[in-house]
C-alpha cells in the first residue's frame, strides 16, 4: 500500500536480515538497503526542501550518517522512520546553515474552516502530470513542518507514534497537524476534483 | 465523534492498522454514513496519488550507490584530516593560550560554585542583619518580654523597634 514501507512479514524478515548483515560491515547488504530506501528518503527531502539538488545532497548525507550509526538503531522494524528522522535532521541542519535561502515557509492558515468539498470520483484517481503539478503546488502552500508530518503519513505510511518521534512532537499534536494539513490540501485541490472540466 | 477522529479511524482502516473487529465496525459504519464515505474517498485519493507519484521517482545521481560509496570512502579520510588539524603542535602558542584560558575559566567556575560569595557589607549592616535574624527566630519561638530582654543583653541594643516584636 505504501511506497516506502513494505509491511509484509516476509519483507520485514528480509529487511532485518539485511540490516544485521549491514551492521557487520557487509557492503552488499547496505547497498540493498540503500536501493530500497533511498527513493523514499529522496522524495521526502525533495518535498521538504522543494529543491531537487538540495534533496540530492541531503539524501547522500543521510545515508553517510546512517552507515556510521547503524549499530544505534534499536528497533529493526523501524528502519524507514529512522532514516526519515535522520533525513529531517539533515534538512534542519542545512536550513540553519544556509539561513533564509532554504526557508520554506508556507501558509499558517490557523483559522481554518472545514469547508464543504466535492467528493472525488474514480476518474480523479489518475494522477496525470497536470494533477501532479497541482498537488506539488498545494503541498508547497503548507507550512514545512505540517507538510512533513502529512507526507510521513500519507506518502511514507508511518504510524502516528513514529511521526511523533521523527517530528519531536506529542501524539495529539501530530494528529492535529495532519488533520489541518489535510483540510488545507483539500481546499486547494477541491476546484480540480469531483467533476472537474 | 468529531470529523478529525472519524477521519483518523478511516485513515487507520486504509493503512491496515485496525484490529479485524474494529475494521469491520468502521467499514460497516462507512457504508451507511455519507460523511464517512466522502472522507474515505478523499483519503483514497490522497493515498492513490502518493503511490503513483512514488512510482514515478526520477533517476537522480543521488540515488546511485556508486556516488554514495565514493562519499563513504572519503568520510574516514575527512575524519583523519580533521583530527590532524585539531591536534596542536608544540610551537602552537595560540592553542596553548586558549587552553590556559579554558583551565582558568574551569578553576573559576569550580571556585565560585563551591564558595558562596556574599556581597561585602559595612560592619553596621552585618550587625543589624544578624540581630534581626536572631530576633525573628527568638520571638517566633518564645515571644515573651524575657526573650527580647535576653536578646537586648546579648547585643547591647534596644530591639523595641524590631518589626517582629508585637507592640504592647
Amino acid at each position: 500500500m505504501f511506497a516506502a514501507r513494505d509491511d509484509a512479514p516476509e519483507a520485514q524478515d528480509g529487511e532485518r536480515t539485511l540490516l544485521r548483515r549491514a551492521r557487520t560491515g557487509d557492503p552488499v547488504a547496505f547497498r540493498l538497503l540503500f536501493e530500497r530506501h533511498s527513493p523514499a528518503v529522496w522524495r521526502f527531502l525533495k518535498d521538504t526542501f522543494r529543491d531537487e539538488s538540495a534533496a540530492d545532497e541531503a539524501t547522500q548525507e543521510t545515508f553517510v550518517r546512517a552507515h556510521g550509526r547503524l549499530a544505534t538503531l534499536r528497533d529493526e522494524d523501524r528502519l524507514a522512520s529512522w532514516l526519515l528522522g535522520i533525513a529531517r535532521l539533515v534538512f534542519l541542519e542545512t536550513r540553519r546553515a544556509r539561513g533564509v535561502h532554504l526557508d520554506v515557509a508556507g501558509e499558517e492558515n490557523e483559522g481554518l474552516v472545514e469547508a464543504v468539498l466535492p467528493t472525488p470520483t474514480p476518474e480523479d484517481l489518475l494522477l496525470d502530470r497536470e494533477t501532479e503539478a497541482l498537488l506539488a503546488e498545494a503541498l508547497g502552500h503548507l507550512r514545512e513542518e505540517r507538510r512533513s508530518a502529512l507526507l510521513l503519513r500519507i506518502d511514507h505510511g508511518l504510524p502516528y507514534e513514529e511521526i511523533a518521534q521523527v517530528m519531536g512532537w506529542s501524539l495529539p499534536k501530530v494528529k492535529n497537524e495532519i488533520h489541518r494539513a489535510r483540510l488545507q490540501l483539500r481546499e486547494r485541490l477541491a476546484p480540480h476534483v469531483g467533476g472537474r472540466p | 465523534m468529531s470529523l478529525a477522529c472519524r477521519e483518523q479511524e478511516l485513515d487507520a482502516l486504509l493503512a491496515g492498522e485496525l484490529a479485524p473487529a474494529d475494521a469491520e465496525r468502521v467499514r460497516a459504519h462507512t457504508e451507511s454514513c455519507a460523511a464517512c464515505t466522502h472522507a474515505l474517498a478523499w483519503l483514497k485519493l490522497e493515498r492513490g496519488w502518493m503511490t503513483q507519484r512514488a512510482r514515478r521517482g526520477p533517476a537522480r545521481p543521488a540515488l546511485s550507490f556508486d556516488a554514495l560509496e565514493a562519499r563513504l570512502a572519503a568520510a574516514p579520510v575527512a575524519v583523519a584530516r580533521h583530527s590532524e588539524r585539531a591536534t596542536p603542535r608544540r610551537s602552537d602558542w595560540s592553542y596553548r593560550g586558549v587552553m590556559a584560558l579554558g583551565a582558568a575559566a574551569a578553576v573559576a567556575f569550580i571556585f565560585f560554585g563551591v564558595v558562596q560569595v556574599r556581597p561585602v557589607n559595612s560592619p553596621e549592616e552585618l550587625w543589624s542583619q544578624e540581630v534581626l535574624a536572631s530576633g525573628l527566630v527568638q520571638v517566633c519561638v518564645d515571644p515573651s518580654g524575657e526573650a527580647v530582654a535576653a536578646l537586648e543583653d546579648r547585643f547591647s541594643a534596644c530591639l523595641i523597634a524590631s518589626p517582629a516584636w508585637p507592640a504592647d
